[in-house]
């Protein structure tokens, strides 16, 4: 985990404030119960999963540390650095295969240098490739950019649709939410 | 508004019905809006702002609604609109710039034939077909997508205008758990998340089961790449999945019910969490319920983007808040679950299907499909067909006429080439396999698999050997690790696979794959592992020409693969 980032006061405020409003456990076995989905909340919260806000969530939660590092690391959606500017999904589903994504990902190794959950050295633009399936297959290939789906993609609509969302200027934060 | 007493139940249903049926009569227009993520990808929330907006403003009386995903993808977004002058009448690719023509044939009490798929009904009118006379609706046998389409996701009432919770009154009032058990028994509905295991029998293990508290899971989770039938269930009829659960729940003798559904299914997520506070609120779920004696509680749980928590055991641990890796069986999980306890854990699919089978029986249920395999199944289709989406039909319709036929063929200018069954765990068929029957056992034999009901097309432009790696390259990456064939196995035949591609590879090299494979399928511990190499050796053996073009020839029909761009002496296979 990245721990040379700190979390602002107001931002840990935000994660206190998130599990005493909705993580309030009977007992151990909710407790147990909880911890993925407040990591959920903290990653929509920041678009991603802090060190920090990791040990409010033990500590609230009454859980190892090391627990939650497994959990982090285990699970394809948590990061636990923080994503560029812009951030994508690329869907690489069967259908998406079937209809070109894998040209997609080597348009991202050949012209942005990157390849899965990776950012790109500008700290633009941030990548996570989709194994499972975004479920919009009659649009396929399909990704999710910004919060927002473009879809029947070709190399030359996928770059512009890069550069397009580059040339907006930064996203919201919380755009990088999944 | 909580109800405390089956008559108030039964007075809040009458006037539900009303209120459903007063709907896009009386001098106003209904208009529906389709809104899920498939339809949200196509632009639907435009279209919805569009309606508001423009309605209002040529002072039209309507009620302008949101109904979930009807399944037919292809027409999305999509709008149907019923009024004062003429029936309900389904509109298809109604973007933001096609508004104002539907707004305007409003406005003229007309239909706009330009934009219409057929008339949401029985019978033609004024020349616009039903749609029933497209074989694409005509064909489905709508269970689990009565309501798809036509209710308001986020409303109990609409629900249960629609018959919902009937089947809940039925087993809380009038059913004891065993008579439950015998009617899901009798349905022989068997599990619809692959495996095809009975769901009665299920049951039963679970109530007879000596240890409590017990426990009732939904499996929601859907990490596979190609379905999403779960997804689009739960974002059209939420509530029908929670009530298929809350039936489990009393039929088994457990107080909880959990469903953990993908973390990255958002709207699933939302509005299924939506659908139980509703149900606690109008006091269908919690403690006494109805003045029953009755307890049930539901807990939503999410996943985090691992397919290997579609597994059983695997979900189990992600439930409990630990990595979810397989753990050896037996204990079965109706023995030993969640928290150790039995745990009877079912697909959204089958619970979903539960409601209607109390309702209307098990043997009405039994009635539909084929003895072996009964009732309908979600199917969905992907790659370049004419029309793509979720349909429901009786198990047993050949693949031929679901492709060629309910989805229309395939899409212009590209030539059908094979169909990959049973998502990342089975094999390829080719176009003389098309007359088997879709259930659970017929495909099996071909080296096919129903599985959760996804398949997927492709054409020539698709590579038999590229295809491979790629289902072989998933199955690698979703390998939880726990056990060496699976996790050191996967990755060698994926390098077998890149030798073939790169044109580096020997005849001996599919032995080898053969060999390989035998060890992962025979050594792993769950299901992942076993079939893994599946979907590998089904395409080895649907287009064996293309593996031997590859390595003896360097050459790729396709075009894809980078064999034969560099000359590079071939690697001995052993």
């Amino acid at each position: 985990m990245a721990q040379d980032v700190q979390l602002s006061d107001a931002d840990l405020e935000k994660v206190r404030a998130l599990l005493n409003a909705n993580y309030n456990p009977q007992d151990h076995q909710e407790a147990q119960e909880l911890i993925l989905g407040a990591l959920q909340e903290v990653q929509h919260l920041f678009g991603w999963v802090p060190f920090e806000a990791a040990r409010l969530i033990a500590e609230h939660l009454g859980v190892s540390e090391n627990l939650i590092y497994g959990l982090l690391t285990f699970y394809a959606d948590f990061r636990t650095e923080p994503p560029g500017n812009h951030f994508m999904l690329l869907c690489h589903g069967t259908a998406c295969y079937v209809g070109g994504s894998q040209r997609l990902i080597d348009t991202l190794r050949d012209r942005y240098g990157i390849g899965a959950d990776e950012t790109t050295a500008d700290g633009e633009l941030t990548v996570q490739i989709v194994n499972g399936c975004l479920g919009v297959c009659d649009c396929a290939p399909l990704i999710h950019l910004d919060h927002v789906y473009h879809g029947n993609l070709t190399v030359e609509s996928f770059v512009e649709a890069i550069e397009n969302a580059k040339r907006n200027g930064p996203a919201r934060r919380d755009h990088a939410a999944h | 508004m909580r109800l405390t007493n089956r008559r108030e139940f039964e007075q809040l249903a009458e006037s539900a019905r009303e209120k459903f049926a007063a709907l896009g009569t009386g001098g106003r227009w209904s208009i529906s809006v389709g809104m899920s993520e498939c339809s949200f990808a196509k632009g639907a929330r435009e279209t919805w702002d569009h309606f508001r907006l423009q309605l209002e403003r040529a002072g039209i009386q309507h009620d302008l609604r949101q109904v979930g995903c009807g399944g037919w993808c292809w027409a999305e977004p999509y709008v149907i609109v019923s009024g004062p002058s003429h029936p309900a009448v389904l509109y298809g690719n109604i973007t933001a710039d096609q508004v104002p023509d539907i707004v305007r044939a409003i406005e003229q009490g007309a239909i706009s034939r330009e934009h219409a798929v057929g008339i949401f009904g029985d019978a033609d009118y004024d020349g616009i077909p039903s749609i029933h006379s497209d074989p694409f609706f005509a064909r489905q046998h709508r269970v689990l997508l009565a309501d798809a389409g036509v209710i308001d996701p986020t409303s109990i009432e609409e629900y249960i205008a629609n018959g919902g919770y009937s089947a809940w009154i039925k087993a809380l009032f009038e059913m004891t758990p065993e008579q439950l058990i015998d009617e899901v028994k009798t349905s022989n509905i068997r599990g619809r998340g692959g495996a095809g295991f009975p769901a009665g029998i299920k049951w039963e293990s679970g109530r007879q089961a000596r240890a409590t508290p017990k426990y009732v899971a939904c499996n929601s989770h859907e990490g596979e790449p190609n379905v999403y039938k779960d997804r689009r269930l739960i974002e059209s009829s939420p509530h029908m999945v929670l009530e298929g659960i809350m039936i489990a729940c009393v039929a088994v003798g457990s107080q909880r019910g959990y469903n953990y559904i993908g973390g990255e299914h958002m709207l699933a997520v939302a509005r299924f969490k939506h659908a139980v506070q509703q149900a606690y609120e109008y006091g269908l779920l919690g403690e006494n319920i109805l003045g029953s004696g009755i307890t049930c509680h539901i807990r939503t749980r999410t996943g985090g983007g691992a397919y290997i928590c579609g597994e059983g055991s695997a979900l189990m641990y992600s439930v409990m808040g630990e990595r979810g890796q397989p753990r050896t069986k037996p204990p079965r999980s109706v023995e030993e679950g969640l928290w150790r306890r039995p745990t009877v854990l079912n697909n959204t699919e089958t619970l979903a299907a539960v409601p209607a089978i109390i309702r209307n029986g098990g043997a009405w249920y039994a009635g539909l499909g084929v003895p072996k395999s009964t009732g309908t199944k979600l199917i969905t289709f992907q790659g370049p067909l004419k029309r793509l989406g979720v349909v429901e039909v009786e198990m047993g319709i050949s693949l031929r006429d679901l492709i060629f036929d309910v989805y229309g063929g395939m899409a212009e200018g590209r030539t059908f080439k094979g169909v990959q069954t049973g998502g990342v765990s089975a094999g390829a068929l080719v176009e003389s396999q098309l007359d088997v029957p879709v259930d659970f056992d017929s495909l099996t034999p071909l080296g096919g698999m129903l599985g959760s009901g996804g398949f997927v097309v492709f054409d020539e432009r698709v590579c038999a050997v590229e295809f491979a790696r790629y289902l072989m390259a998933f199955n690698r990456y979703e390998s939880c690790s726990k056990c060496t064939p699976c996790r050191l196995g996967n990755p060698a035949l994926v390098e077998i696979v890149d030798r073939i591609r790169l044109g580096r590879a020997s005849m001996s090299d599919l032995k080898l794959i053969e060999r390989t494979s035998k060890h992962v399928i025979e050594l792993s511990l769950c299901g992942l592992g076993q079939v893994a190499p599946m979907p590998l050796l089904g395409m080895m053996q649907a287009f064996p020409e293309e593996f031997a073009e590859h390595i003896e020839r360097h050459h790729c029909r396709a075009g894809v693969c980078p064999v034969g761009q560099q000359v590079l002496e071939p690697v001995a296979a052993d």
